[in-house]
């Protein structure tokens, strides 16, 4: 009788370890074999690595509809942004120039922004409107979405990875200070680039003393994938246009270092500006800070 | 006695009740994941672009070096579980070839001839 009156919180109690048990074996002893993950799950270095290769295809395809799908399998929230970024770090890594220069490349196509692009089912032959697809909607059964990029065949979209501006770099040339005295640009023979614009720009809102690089073509067009070598007493240091897509196709800049003496050329061959160093503004309150050189290089 | 059986019962089925929950309902999602655990058409299309890139470069051991994401598979047969994809799928015939090229020119591939890097 005594038994009884404890009444059935024995079960609720077995209940309990059951659960718990069943919760350490699926999570922790045997957990869900993990196959079958996504491109966005992928560790950053995989990532990194992933998205490498889909700009060296597009630099080998020059497809760029094709090179957006692959990108949105990474579910980067700026794509432009992160290939820039990881151009910049290739880059200052030394590792691989010609991964930087195709990471920078797509940085610059993804930029200008995607052409609509026909896709063709291989299956059906009846072509099809491209629709992007969300990063999200990859969640889904195997091989029902996203289509592999692969299995579409698209059509080339030359305007999509012409240099064409469409954005301009607005954070340069917002104000226009006195040019401290230097050297006159030594003009070399043959030089496809000659400077066509030097200024000192006092401008507070520019981080650092920077040295600002603008590329262009005879008709103004801005240039991307240029690179630019600066030099030093005991260093230097190269950089390429177009990896800051939101400034500019044809911009890139580089940070000086106060009481450093720079000099600057373009790496296809161009008039080289020697003597270039941070300088100080000062606002009208009084208060200083860093100016930045502007250089406006051009193919005569 | 009965209340042994009884409790027996209610402890399986709380272990039912976890497993459903631990792989079903909430499994342990994983991040930071490797290549090799990608998706089959995701594997495949990596290995696509390696081949658009070697169509273009002609570099074997850059192809291998860059198939060496997947882990410790060969890459002749990382490359040939793509193509049994690539058919099945199937992919473009162009991107087929892709694929067929580079399993091809893997089949004269020797690992020790590869220059090391510096």
């Amino acid at each position: 009788m005594r038994r009884d009156e404890r009444g059935p919180w024995y079960l609720l109690t077995g209940l309990i370890i059951g659960l718990i048990l069943g919760l350490v074996y699926a999570w922790l002893i045997s957990p869900r074999e993990y196959r079958d993950t996504y491109p966005a799950d992928l560790r950053a270095s995989f990532k990194d690595q992933f998205r490498a290769m889909i700009a060296v295809a597009y630099t080998a395809n020059g497809n760029l509809p094709r090179a957006l799908d692959r990108l949105e399998y990474l579910g980067d929230e700026n794509i432009a942004r992160s290939l820039a970024e990881q151009a910049q770090r290739t880059l200052a890594e030394g590792n691989s120039p010609p991964e930087a220069q195709a990471l920078g490349l797509l940085a610059v196509a993804v930029g200008q922004g995607a052409t609509p692009a026909t896709l063709i089912s291989t299956k059906s032959s009846t072509p099809l409107t491209a629709i992007p697809t969300s990063p999200g909607s990859i969640q889904t059964t195997p091989f029902e979405s996203p289509v592999p990029a692969s299995i579409l065949t698209t059509e080339p979209s030359p305007s999509a990875v012409s240099t064409s501006p469409t954005e301009s770099a607005t954070r340069i040339a917002l104000a226009t200070g006195t040019p401290l005295p230097t050297r006159t640009p030594t003009p070399t023979l043959g030089a496809p680039f000659v400077i066509k614009e030097k200024n000192f720009i006092c401008d507070q809102k520019l981080v650092g003393p920077l040295l600002q690089v603008l590329v262009e073509d005879q008709s103004g067009a801005p240039l991307s994938s240029v690179e630019a070598i600066v030099t030093w007493d005991g260093g230097e240091d190269h950089f390429f246009t177009g990896l800051k897509p939101e400034l500019g196709n044809g911009y890139s800049d580089f940070v000086m270092t106060p009481g450093v003496v720079y000099t600057i050329r373009l790496a296809e061959g161009s008039e080289i500006v020697l003597d270039l160093t941070p300088s100080e503004c000062e606002t009208p309150s009084g208060s200083r800070y860093w100016g930045s050189w502007l250089l406006r290089f051009a193919r005569p | 006695m009965k209340r042994w059986i009884w409790f027996l019962i209610v402890v399986l089925l709380g272990v039912a009740l976890g497993l459903l929950y631990g792989w079903v309902i909430n499994p342990v999602k994983y991040v930071e994941t490797t290549p090799a655990t990608l998706r089959i058409d995701y594997q495949t299309d990596y290995v696509l672009m390696v081949a658009e890139a070697f169509q273009a470069d002609s570099d074997l051991n850059l192809a291998a070096r860059r198939l060496a994401i997947f882990g410790d598979t060969p890459p002749t047969e990382i490359v040939r579980q793509a193509m049994i994809f690539a058919a099945q799928y199937p992919y473009a015939e162009s991107d087929q070839e892709l694929l067929s090229r580079l399993a091809s020119a893997l089949q004269t591939w020797n690992p020790s001839l590869e220059t090391p890097l510096p």
